[in-house]
């Protein structure tokens, strides 16, 4: 095989994982972008830069872990870069533990409208660091203690223990707001 | 999206967003973004030449009147600081760069990464952008002070302007070693994370 034909078949096999990942991860990309970005504008950039990096960096996949973990990790590392490159907002971050003792500013918010409620938990999202960031989108996600291990690096006991954390934080906010409501 | 019992269930409302941007779209983006990153790689690189090429035409211009051989020494040293500055302050730090990297790292490991590059970013700023411009002003008005103090020269005329110039240099050093610092603790809290956490 010469090496122009070996880099063609390269081209059309990164081009179908691309596609078979964008059509698979597509809507779950875009709900991480939204945990990482409120302005419309600039998410619909930070997305377009997601899909970007994803198509190029299938140049590499080899398979090492699964694509679902990879395109989690490449949307993840790409939008934490975003987030941390933007100074005033990266200096006003907080971790998980510090979250749990912030008061709800949101909480006369609460309304049965799903809308209100999204963006209610987008803002409590966009207060994180970007690693309890991303164990918290991989929550919502469905994702298990594994999976969300391969792609924050962390260990099985320290995800538990951030998995307890949110769900502490989330009961506090949505389902003590919904009895509130009542 | 409220349950039987009155209550809020997140997981179901984070995944019952509506798509904003459709995959088709996307792949149109993609195309055009991957033919825009040369041209904005250019363009950021002539953005980054901008100061250094400044200072360094200042020096130039230094070096060729008619100063004391020391003066000239240290504008062409200033020179030669700031046009090697352009390419220590631009070594991996173009968004080519990212691809690989993004999808080999886990969330860690690139947070850490990231951090620590916009950490050197900062300290490689202050040698090697802000040096060279400190050393040219320096080379410019040090050997004027002993005419001002004897009360002669243009140096006296100009204190409001160099006032303010050495204001907005503490500014902004001070700005820089307190971004650092946090910085600094940034990584610190993302050792410590690794250390009782990582697997």
């Amino acid at each position: 095989m010469g090496e122009s034909q070996a880099s063609s078949t390269a081209d059309v096999s990164q081009d179908r994982l691309y596609r078979d990942a964008a059509e698979q991860y597509g809507s779950a990309l875009e709900r991480l972008a939204r945990a990482y970005e409120a302005n419309a504008d600039k998410r619909r950039d930070l997305l377009q830069e997601i899909h970007f990096q994803l198509w190029r960096s299938f140049e590499r996949f080899d398979a090492r872990c699964s694509v679902r973990t990879w395109v989690y990790r490449v949307g993840h590392n790409v939008a934490a870069s975003h987030v941390i490159r933007e100074r005033r907002v990266f200096s006003s971050l907080v971790s998980l533990e510090e979250l749990q003792l912030l008061p709800d500013k949101d909480q006369d918010r609460f309304a049965g409208d799903n809308c209100i409620n999204l963006e209610r938990l987008s803002a409590l999202i966009r207060q994180l660091k970007p690693l309890d960031r991303q164990v918290i989108v991989s929550y919502l996600e469905e994702m298990d203690a594994s999976a969300i291990g391969d792609i924050t690096g962390l260990s099985p006991a320290g995800v538990a223990m951030r998995v307890h954390r949110i769900k502490q934080v989330l009961a506090r906010r949505f389902h003590e707001g919904g009895r509130h409501a009542e | 999206m409220p349950n039987d019992s009155g209550s809020i269930d997140p997981k179901a409302i984070w995944q019952s967003q509506p798509r904003e941007v459709s995959t088709a779209m996307l792949e149109k983006m993609v195309r055009r973004k991957a033919q825009e990153l040369r041209r904005k790689t250019r363009r950021e690189l002539l953005g980054s030449f901008a100061a250094p090429v400044a200072v360094a035409a200042f020096s130039a211009i230094g070096v060729s009147l008619d100063y004391n051989p020391l003066q000239r020494v240290a504008f062409a040293l200033a020179m030669a600081w700031s046009l090697a500055g352009v390419y220590v302050l631009n070594r991996g730090t173009w968004p080519a760069k990212i691809a690989g990297d993004a999808a080999l790292a886990t969330g860690l490991e690139f947070c850490r990464r990231e951090i620590q590059q916009q950490r050197d970013l900062s300290r490689r700023f202050l040698r090697w952008s802000f040096g060279p411009i400190v050393l040219a002003i320096g080379a410019l008005i040090v050997p004027a002070i002993p005419s001002a103090l004897r009360g002669g020269g243009a140096l006296p005329k100009m204190t409001p302007f160099f006032t303010l110039l050495a204001l907005w240099m503490i500014g902004l050093f001070a700005i820089r070693r307190s971004r650092r610092r946090e910085l600094d603790r940034e990584i610190d809290e993302l050792n410590d994370i690794e250390k009782e956490h990582s697997r």
